[in-house]
């Protein structure tokens, strides 16, 4: 559909860009995503490269971020460490939306038992707290980083599957729908050009916070060793490598801790914002 | 007379009550066995007050929703025996228009994509005529062609009813259905839709069924009318007729309601029954003032030729007295216009 006139996607975007705080945290982002694609390029050394000269460094000219256990660079660890994080954060999410999105539009849609077969499935999983169920299959999975991907991917599922089974459930009650079948749309027809650009609004704003929360468990399961194995770098096993140096080398444990703050709280800084600007209640007027 | 366009033999719908472990308990019976018959090229109104089962009725005649028993005959074809595919294509001669204007387009839809739908889901316009066709539906019902390229948020309520008219109308339909397409707008604009109606009706020679509660506009516009009371009908006959003598007392309370109107019928006391468990017998005793014993027992049939009401008493019923105003809808809709309207532009 293109923007002409007053689309529904410019005054959004208006609206957005009057948010300070979700423009702030969209500047983050980017700037997370530049550092995570440009890694090689931006980075000052190689991130696996040791250096029995350079053991656990504090911050100089030479290593910004100081060096760790093994003399690798920290900043180069931290810029490579952003890969894994947006990969686990981005593409999860992704890959949960895909799951997600057509299982819950099928559900409210179908209605019936397949509508509540799908509803209790999703119920359960999202009983399991989020990170135990992720542990889980990952642990399952075997330790590896698109293991732990997929895990993060499947745990953030339901979440998706239980929105838009509600969204869809809405937009199935409404007049415009109502009105799209006495057209004579096909089924398909009113899910995916009537239902589905009405509900991708509220996805938006959950596929933001949950970005937030896969890269929090991809951290966490790296932490654990079951994300990104050793030597690649991974903010979460950074974290667990530096606890033992805590006091003598706190900077081992502020670079990648400060990355990890910064862009979960970016990221939901833009869910916040995006909210905002969503907000069925803005679009009369 | 000729097979009638659209034809309900004995129309049901209960929707099933339900507790919180899902057993049923009881059923509305939002429509229980109605029967009507809609001429070529006529209007027909169907009134009642609200939760009589007026506008479930209209979504039973263009199956939109499925009825638990009876049938549906469009130009003699039964709609309840057609496929979903098959009853899709037949979409496009049958159209509903919405009260709500701002409830029945799509949010996400340009007004020309949401008009141009109905071209493309019945391939009738090929693509390279469309934006005219658009154009021509837009002139139609009065909106200037660049609404097509606008968003449906940025017009009025009234501008969006003649949008949601035009999406109606663009596949060619033999028969609309207008569910109260005036009641959710300002009364300084529902005498214009009215008009545009009364004036598409005449011109695409529509069949067209008005569900409304409002009698000044029914009058203005209907050639019948039916009247409804918990799921059934109680009258129906032509609109000179029913207005000028209401042979179900139920009707005469309803005339009695218009304000201005000056007819004198005894008032009706108390509310509604519950559709859930509507009275034995005749559904209205309970609030008619001529009330006899047989209305509390027998169900009355819907009895008398070209005017038909369904009442033990009809024939016994004191005459209905005479109405002060001769056309007092059709007073009210000029009243308003000279108000509303650059004088001399009243059509």
């Amino acid at each position: 559909m293109s923007a002409t006139a007053d689309s529904p996607a410019r005054r959004a975007l208006r609206r957005f860009l009057r948010h300070r705080l979700a423009v702030f945290g969209l500047l983050v982002v980017v700037l997370f995503i530049l550092a995570a694609l440009l890694a090689p390029w931006l980075s000052p050394a190689d991130p696996l490269q040791t250096s029995w000269t350079a053991i656990r460094k504090p911050p100089s000219a030479a290593h910004w971020f100081g060096t760790d256990e093994n003399g690798r660079d920290v900043l180069a660890r931290v810029l490579y460490g952003a890969r894994a994080s947006m990969a686990a954060g981005v593409l999860s999410v992704s890959v949960a939306l895909l799951i997600g999105v057509p299982i819950g539009l099928l559900a409210g849609l179908a209605g019936g038992w397949v509508d509540a077969l799908i509803a209790r499935i999703a119920d359960a999983m999202l009983s399991v707290p989020f990170l135990i169920l992720a542990i889980a299959l990952a642990a399952f999975l075997g330790p590896a980083l698109e293991n732990a991907m997929l895990a993060i991917a499947i745990t953030a599922s339901p979440i998706f599957v239980r929105l838009a089974r509600g969204m869809a459930l809405d937009a199935r009650a409404t007049d415009w729908v109502e009105a799209a079948r006495a057209l004579g749309n096909p089924p398909w027809r009113l899910g995916l050009v009537h239902v589905l650009p009405n509900i991708i609004p509220p996805l938006l704003v959950q596929a933001t916070l949950s970005i937030a929360e896969a890269i929090i468990a991809e951290a966490s399961l790296s932490f654990l060793g079951l994300g990104q194995q050793p030597p690649a770098p991974s903010w979460g096993s950074m974290l667990n490598s530096a606890q033992r140096f805590l006091t003598q080398a706190p900077w081992l444990a502020i670079f990648p801790g400060l990355a990890i703050f910064l862009v979960v709280l970016a990221f939901n800084l833009m869910g916040d914002g995006l909210r905002d600007a969503l907000d069925p209640r803005g679009e009369r007027r | 007379m000729t097979a009638p366009l659209l034809e309900l033999r004995d129309l049901r719908k209960h929707f099933p009550l339900r507790d919180a472990i899902g057993r049923r308990r009881g059923a509305v019976r939002a429509v229980d066995g109605v029967s009507l018959a809609v001429p070529r090229g006529t209007v027909l109104a169907i009134v009642g007050e609200s939760g009589c089962g007026k506008s479930t009725l209209g979504r039973l005649a263009l199956r939109l929703i499925e009825p638990d028993a009876g049938s549906v005959l469009f130009e003699g074809e039964d709609l309840r025996a057609l496929s979903p595919a098959a009853l899709r294509a037949r979409r496009r001669d049958m159209q509903l228009i919405f009260q709500d204007p701002f409830a029945s387009l799509d949010p996400r839809m340009t007004v020309g994509a949401a008009i141009a739908e109905p071209l493309r889901l019945h391939r009738i316009t090929p693509r390279a005529g469309e934006a005219a066709r658009v154009a021509e539906l837009l002139e139609r019902v009065g909106l200037r062609p660049e609404a097509a390229r606008r968003w449906p948020h940025e017009f009025s309520g009234g501008q969006r009813q003649r949008i949601a008219i035009a999406r109606a109308l663009a596949s060619g339909p033999r028969l609309v259905i207008g569910d109260e397409p005036v009641s959710a707008l300002d009364v300084s604009v529902q005498a214009q839709v009215v008009n545009l109606l009364a004036d598409l009706i005449r011109d695409l020679g529509l069949t067209f069924v008005l569900i409304s509660h409002d009698l000044g506009v029914v009058r203005h516009i209907a050639d019948r009318v039916a009247v409804m009371y918990l799921g059934s009908l109680v009258e129906e006959g032509p609109a000179d007729a029913l207005f000028a003598a209401p042979r179900h007392p139920y009707t005469r309370a309803l005339l009695a309601a218009v304000p201005g109107r000056g007819i004198k019928a005894p008032p009706i006391e108390g509310d509604v029954p519950s559709p859930i468990a509507p009275p034995a017998g005749c559904r209205f005793h309970t609030r008619c003032p001529h009330a006899e014993a047989i209305c509390r027992t027998e169900p009355p049939a819907l009895t008398g030729g070209a005017h038909l009401a369904a009442c033990h008493l009809q024939d016994r019923l004191p005459p209905a007295p005479p109405l002060r105003e001769a056309e007092p809808g059709g007073d009210r809709l000029r009243r308003l216009q000279s108000f509303f309207q650059p004088a001399g532009s009243d059509a």
